[in-house]
C-alpha cells in the first residue's frame, strides 16, 4: 500500500539542449515521447516489455557508444542527444541493413501502406539499401487459416512473441536458431496451422512489418439475408462460447460470423449441397434426417417378357437384402449424433454444432436439418470455426456433447465392440481422448512404437505402407473405422503410417485402456485378432507382389491399387461393342463401362471399376455410404444422399449418378408428399444378382475378362519368375 | 476372334460328327436303289440337321439382342455358329445328294454356299484384323468417336502452329476452351504413353518471324491443315508414314531451334490422324462383310423355311 501512495522521486535531464523533468526509472524514450520528442523505433511498444534489439532508438548520452533509449532509464543531469548527425546516420544504417533484407513492399504495405520499416526507410529518404540483398529465402507459413506468416518480413524484433507470452500469456511464439538463420517459431518450430496456436491475432497486430499478416481468406463474409445478423466483436466477446477469443481477430474477421434466427419448418441446410460454413444452435430444436430414399440401384434381373428391356429400380433394404451387411448400422452424419439406420431422424439442440465437416473441409452437407421450433444459431466459416475449435471452453462444451450423444453409438458401432458392458463405455467416455490433426499430418508412422488405438471421428485418414520403390496406400479410413490394434496386439510396433487427409479427428483411446478392453471382454479380442490377422495377412501378399513385379509401373498407373481390372484382349476383340451393350442392358441402358482405356501391349484396360484397393471415390462421403465389403469389393451403401462426390473423386472416371423419380416428404409442407429426381452413385456392380459380369458373359470372342491385376500383369511382365 | 487351339474342342467335334455323318452318307448313296434323294429318310434326316445347324447359327443374331439373359455363354452361341454353320454346308449337300434339284432348291444351295464362304471369309477377316488393327492403330479410339477426335487434333495443331507463329486466320470452335483445360493433351499423352509411344512435348511459347515461320505457315496452310480436315479423301504426302517424315525432316532443318518442339508435335499429331484412317479402314473390313452375310443368312432361312414347308406338304 505504501508503495502506491508514493510520490515518484523526479529526475532532471536535458534533450537535445531542452531541460526536463521525468520521473526516475522512465526510459529514455519515454522521457523524450512525453516531452514532444518522438524517437523512431521498431521494437518496442508501449504494452511489451522493452528490449532493444533493433537499436533503431539510438540517441546519445555522451558515452562510449549510442544506446538505445527503450532501455536506458534516465539518469540526473543526463544529456541526450536525439537528432545528431552521428545518432541520424546510425538510424539510417540500420535501417538500410534491414531494408536490405525485406520484401519491399511487403504484404502490410500493399495492403495497407503502413508497413512501419518501409514508412521510416522511406522518412529517412532511403530508397535503395546499399548493401547486398539475402539470397536464400526464409519462406512463408501458409498453414494458419487466419494468419499468413511471411518470414522474409521478419525483422526479429520479437514484438510477436512478447504478444504472445507477456499479453496473452499462450507462450506459442518464441525464437530458434541463431545469427542469419535465426527466426521465429511456433512451438517447436512447427507451422503455424499445426501449432497450439489459437490464432488470437495479438502478434499479428503487434508486428510492424508484413511478416505476419490477418489472411484474407476467401468468402470471409456469409452471404447475408434479411434474417442474418453482424456482429461487432465486443457483442460477440459478450457470449460465453466466445469467452477466450481475440477481439482482434473477431474484428478482423467480421462477416465471417452471423446469427440467424429460423422458423419452424423451415430447413437450415439440405443434404448433397455444397456448403462453407457451419452452425452451432443456440436456441431451439432441429431435426436432422436424411430424405434421400434409403435403397440402393438395383437392376431387375430375368425376363419379363420377350426381348422387354430390363430395368434398374430402387430397391429397398428389406426386399433385397445384401450379403455381409450388419442391419444395426448407424449412418455417420456431420453432426454430433449418429442417425438410426431403421429410423434416420435426430435432434439438435442449443450446444450442438453441425456442418463441422462441411465447413473445414468443404465436403457437401450429409443430411437436412430443419427448424422445429424457433432456432437461433450461429453460421460460421472456416476461419472462425477453427479458432472456436482451438478454444478451450467451446471445445471443451462440443467434446463433452460428442462423449454424452455419440461415442457409445460410435464404439457400438464396430462389431467387435457391440458386446462392452455399459460400465466399461462409461469408463471409456471419461478416459478417452478427442484428437484434431490437420491436412498432411502424421498420425502414427510406421516403426513407431504402438501406444494407441484410434477411432475416427472426423475426415479420413489414408493408410499407407512404404516400400523400395514406393509408397503403396492400403485405403482409406472414414468416421466410424478404426486403426491400430495391429501394432497393439502384435510386437508393439506400427506396421503402416496413418496421415490425415483432411482435417480429421480422432477419439484416442490409450494403450492401457485397450489391453484392458481386450482382457475383459474375450469377444473383443478374438474380433480384433482375426482383423489384425487378415491385415497382416493382406500387407505379406502385397510384400510379395511388390517384390516381383516393377511396382513403379504399377503405381504410376495405378494398377496396383486395382483388385478387379475389366481386361481387353485386343487380338480376339472384334470391337463389336457386345460388352458395352450388355452392360446397357443390365444397368437400365446405361453403360458402366466405357471401351477405352490404358493399353499394355494387346491389352486394354477398359474404363470400368477397378475395385480400387486405394479408393479415393471413398474419400469425402458426407454420409460414409461408399465403402468396401469384407470381401474389399466397394460397395454403394443404401443412404447414399447423390451428391457426386464419389463420381468427381474417382480418377478414372468410373462412377456415374443415376437419376430416378421418387416421391419425399415435402419439408416446406409437412405431411405431404411430392415427386422429385433423386439421384443414386453407381458404379460396377460386377453383375453381382447375375453371377458374373454381363460383359464378360456376352463376349462372343473371349476378349472380355475380369482379373486380378496383380496376378495378370505380374504373369505377364514377370514372365516364369511370376508364376 | 481367333481361330486358335481353344477352338479345338469344337473343331474335333465338328469333324467327328462330319466324319461320321459323311460314313453314313457314302453307305446311303452307294446302297440306296435310285441313289440320294432329298425326299428319303436318310435325306430328310440330313436335311433337318443341316437345316437345325443353320437355325442355331442364325440364333446367334437373337442372342446377342439379349446379352443379360443366362442362356449360354455367347462365346458359345459364337464358336457353336461358327463350326455347325460350316457344318450345315455338307449336311445339306448330303441332304440333296450333291445335286442342285429346282429353281428353289438351286437358289437355297447357292445361298448357302455363298453364306458360308462369306462367314468362312467373315472369320477369317476377325482372325487377323485385330491383331492388325491393335499392331497399326496404337492410338485406337472409340469408332464413334473418330470423326470428334479429328476435330480436335486439328484444333490442337492449330493452337500449337499459332503459338509460334501468331493466328493464322482460321476458324476456332468452341471445344478450344475445353482443350485448353487439358481435355485433349491429356488423354492423348496417356494414350501415347501407354501405348509405349513417344509423348509428345509440351509446344514451347515463342512467337517467331514473319521470315522464320513462312514455311512452316505455308506448309501448315496449304498441306497439313487440309489433310488434318479430310484425312481419308485428301491425297497428301502426310497420309504416309515414310513421306510424312519425310516432310517433317525438311521443316525441321529449315526452322530454328525453338520450334523443334512443336514440329514434334505437329508430326504426332499426323501420325495420330493417319492412325485414326487407318483404323476406320479396318474396321470397314472387319464390320463390312456383314452386310453380305447377315442378309444372305436371312434369305436363306426364310426361304429354307419356304422351301421345307412345300417339300414336306406338297
Amino acid at each position: 500500500m505504501s508503495s502506491i501512495s508514493r510520490v515518484p522521486e523526479l529526475v532532471e535531464i536535458t534533450i537535445d539542449g531542452r531541460p526536463v523533468e521525468v520521473a526516475a526509472g522512465t526510459s529514455v524514450f519515454d522521457a523524450a515521447r512525453m516531452n514532444g520528442t518522438p524517437i523512431p523505433t521498431l521494437c518496442h511498444l508501449q504494452n511489451e516489455t522493452p528490449v532493444g534489439v533493433c537499436r533503431l532508438c539510438v540517441v546519445d548520452t555522451g558515452a562510449r557508444v549510442l544506446t538505445a533509449s527503450c532501455v536506458r532509464p534516465v539518469e540526473p543531469g543526463m544529456k541526450v542527444v536525439t537528432n545528431s548527425e552521428k545518432v541520424l546516420q546510425a538510424r539510417r544504417t540500420l535501417l538500410e541493413l534491414l531494408m536490405a533484407d525485406h520484401p519491399s513492399p511487403c504484404a502490410r504495405q500493399e495492403n495497407s501502406g503502413d508497413c512501419e520499416l518501409e514508412t521510416l526507410a522511406k522518412a529517412a529518404g532511403i530508397t535503395q539499401s546499399r548493401f547486398a540483398r539475402r539470397t536464400v529465402s526464409h519462406g512463408i507459413d501458409d498453414s494458419s487459416l487466419a494468419i499468413a506468416v511471411d518470414y522474409d518480413a521478419c525483422i526479429l524484433c520479437d514484438r510477436c512473441i512478447r504478444g504472445c507470452n507477456e499479453i496473452r500469456n499462450n507462450f506459442v511464439l518464441g525464437r530458434m536458431g541463431k545469427g542469419y538463420s535465426a527466426g521465429i517459431a511456433f512451438d517447436l518450430n512447427a507451422p503455424m496451422g499445426d501449432s497450439t496456436c489459437i490464432s488470437c491475432g495479438e502478434c499479428m497486430v503487434s508486428c510492424p512489418t508484413g511478416a505476419l499478416t490477418n489472411k484474407t481468406v476467401v468468402g470471409t463474409s456469409i452471404t447475408a439475408g434479411p434474417d442474418a445478423q453482424g456482429f461487432q466483436a465486443e457483442e460477440l466477446l459478450q457470449l460465453s462460447v466466445f469467452k477466450g477469443i481475440s477481439g482482434t481477430f473477431l474484428e478482423l474477421n467480421r462477416g465471417a460470423i452471423v446469427k440467424r434466427r429460423f422458423q419452424p419448418g423451415e430447413i437450415i441446410c439440405r443434404e448433397g449441397e455444397f456448403g462453407s460454413t457451419a452452425f452451432y444452435i443456440l436456441e431451439g430444436q432441429a431435426r436432422v434426417s436424411l430424405s434421400a430414399p434409403i435403397a440402393h440401384v438395383k437392376t431387375q434381373g430375368g425376363a419379363k417378357g420377350l426381348f422387354k428391356k430390363l430395368t434398374s429400380t430402387l430397391a429397398a433394404r428389406d426386399a433385397d437384402v445384401r450379403s455381409e451387411e450388419t442391419r444395426d448400422r448407424t449412418i455417420p452424419i456431420d453432426a454430433s449424433v449418429d442417425l438410426a439406420y431403421g429410423n434416420p431422424v435426430a435432434e439438435l439442440g442449443p450446444g450442438d454444432l453441425f456442418a463441422e465437416m462441411t465447413c473445414m473441409n468443404f465436403y457437401p452437407r450429409s443430411a437436412t436439418v430443419l427448424a422445429q421450433t424457433e432456432v437461433v444459431a450461429f453460421e460460421m466459416l472456416r476461419n472462425v470455426l477453427d479458432i472456436m475449435m482451438k478454444n478451450k471452453s467451446f471445445r471443451a462444451e462440443i467434446d463433452q456433447n460428442y462423449r454424452r450423444r455419440a461415442l457409445e453409438n460410435h464404439l457400438r458401432g464396430v462389431p467387435m465392440f457391440a458386446d462392452l458392458s455399459p460400465d466399461f463405455i462409461e469408463h471409456l467416455k471419461g478416459s478417452v481422448e478427442l484428437q484434431r490433426f490437420a491436412p498432411g499430418q502424421v498420425i502414427a508412422a510406421q516403426g513407431d512404437a504402438a501406444k494407441s488405438f484410434y477411432l475416427v471421428r472426423i475426415g479420413f485418414v489414408k493408410i499407407s505402407e512404404t516400400y523400395p520403390g514406393g509408397e503403396l496406400v492400403l485405403g482409406y479410413l472414414s468416421r466410424g473405422d478404426y486403426f491400430g490394434e495391429i501394432g497393439l496386439l502384435g510386437g508393439g510396433v506400427r506396421t503402416a503410417t496413418c496421415t490425415a487427409l483432411d482435417h480429421v479427428e480422432v477419439v484416442r483411446i490409450s494403450g492401457d485402456d485397450f489391453h484392458n478392453m481386450v482382457e475383459r471382454f474375450p469377444s473383443v479380442r478374438q474380433g480384433l485378432e482375426v482383423v489384425a490377422a487378415e491385415r497382416s495377412a493382406q500387407s505379406q501378399q502385397r510384400m510379395q507382389t511388390v517384390r516381383r513385379v516393377p511396382i513403379d509401373q504399377f503405381l504410376s498407373q495405378g494398377l496396383m491399387e486395382a483388385q478387379s481390372l475389366l481386361i481387353l484382349d485386343l487380338q480376339n476383340c472384334t470391337r463389336c461393342d457386345a460388352c458395352v451393350n450388355a452392360c446397357a442392358d443390365a444397368h437400365d441402358g446405361i453403360t458402366r463401362l466405357v471401351r477405352e482405356g490404358l493399353r499394355f501391349e494387346q491389352y486394354l484396360v477398359a474404363t470400368s471399376c477397378r475395385q480400387c484397393r486405394d479408393p479415393l471415390c471413398m474419400v469425402g462421403c458426407p454420409v460414409g455410404s461408399i465403402r468396401r465389403r469384407n470381401s474389399l469389393e466397394v460397395i454403394i451403401e443404401d443412404w447414399c444422399i447423390g451428391c457426386g462426390l464419389c463420381a468427381r473423386n474417382c480418377p478414372y472416371g468410373n462412377i456415374n449418378l443415376h437419376p430416378f423419380e421418387v416421391m419425399v416428404e415435402d419439408l416446406e409442407r409437412p405431411g405431404r408428399k411430392k415427386a422429385v429426381v433423386k439421384q443414386k452413385a453407381t458404379s460396377c456392380d460386377l453383375c453381382t444378382h447375375l453371377k458374373e459380369p454381363s460383359c464378360v458373359y456376352a463376349c462372343p470372342h473371349d476378349a472380355a475378362h475380369r482379373v486380378d491385376p496383380r496376378t495378370f500383369f505380374s504373369e505377364m511382365l514377370g514372365g516364369g519368375a511370376a508364376k | 476372334m481367333r481361330i486358335d487351339k481353344t477352338q479345338r474342342g469344337w473343331a474335333i467335334a465338328s469333324l467327328v460328327i462330319f466324319a461320321v455323318l459323311t460314313a453314313l452318307y457314302l453307305a446311303y448313296a452307294v446302297h440306296a436303289p435310285s441313289g440320294p434323294r432329298g425326299g428319303s429318310a436318310l435325306g430328310l434326316t440330313f436335311g433337318a440337321i443341316g437345316s437345325g445347324f443353320m437355325v442355331f447359327a442364325a440364333l446367334l443374331g437373337a442372342r446377342k439382342r439379349v446379352p443379360v439373359w443366362r442362356i449360354g455363354r455367347a462365346q458359345a452361341w459364337m464358336r457353336g455358329h461358327l463350326w455347325l454353320g460350316l457344318l450345315s454346308l455338307p449336311m445339306i449337300l448330303f441332304h440333296g445328294g450333291f445335286h442342285f434339284g429346282g429353281t428353289l432348291t438351286s437358289i437355297l444351295l447357292w445361298l448357302l454356299i455363298m453364306t458360308v464362304v462369306s462367314g468362312v471369309f467373315g472369320a477369317g477377316l476377325q482372325h487377323y484384323v485385330p491383331r492388325v488393327m491393335t499392331t497399326d492403330v496404337k492410338l485406337e479410339t472409340i469408332y464413334d468417336e473418330i470423326g470428334n477426335v479429328q476435330k480436335l487434333l486439328r484444333e490442337e495443331a492449330d493452337r500449337g502452329v499459332e503459338s509460334i507463329c501468331g493466328p493464322l486466320g482460321v476458324g476456332k470452335s468452341a471445344s478450344e476452351e475445353v482443350l485448353r483445360a487439358g481435355g485433349l493433351s491429356a488423354a492423348r499423352s496417356m494414350s501415347i504413353m501407354s501405348s509405349g509411344g513417344a509423348v509428345a512435348a509440351a509446344t514451347e511459347t515463342v512467337i517467331l518471324t514473319e521470315e522464320e515461320c513462312a514455311f512452316l505457315r505455308k506448309f501448315y496452310l496449304s498441306e497439313m491443315r487440309p489433310f488434318l480436315e479430310q484425312p481419308r479423301q485428301h491425297r497428301s504426302r502426310l497420309g504416309d508414314r515414310d513421306k510424312a517424315h519425310g516432310a517433317f525432316s525438311s521443316l525441321r532443318t529449315a526452322m530454328p531451334q525453338s520450334a523443334q518442339a512443336t514440329l514434334e508435335d505437329l508430326e504426332d499429331i499426323c501420325d495420330e490422324a493417319r492412325q485414326l484412317v487407318r483404323q476406320e479402314q479396318l474396321h470397314h473390313l472387319l464390320h463390312g462383310w456383314l452386310l453380305v452375310h447377315i442378309p444372305l443368312s436371312l434369305t436363306l432361312i426364310l426361304l429354307g423355311a419356304v422351301h421345307a414347308v412345300m417339300a414336306l406338304r406338297y
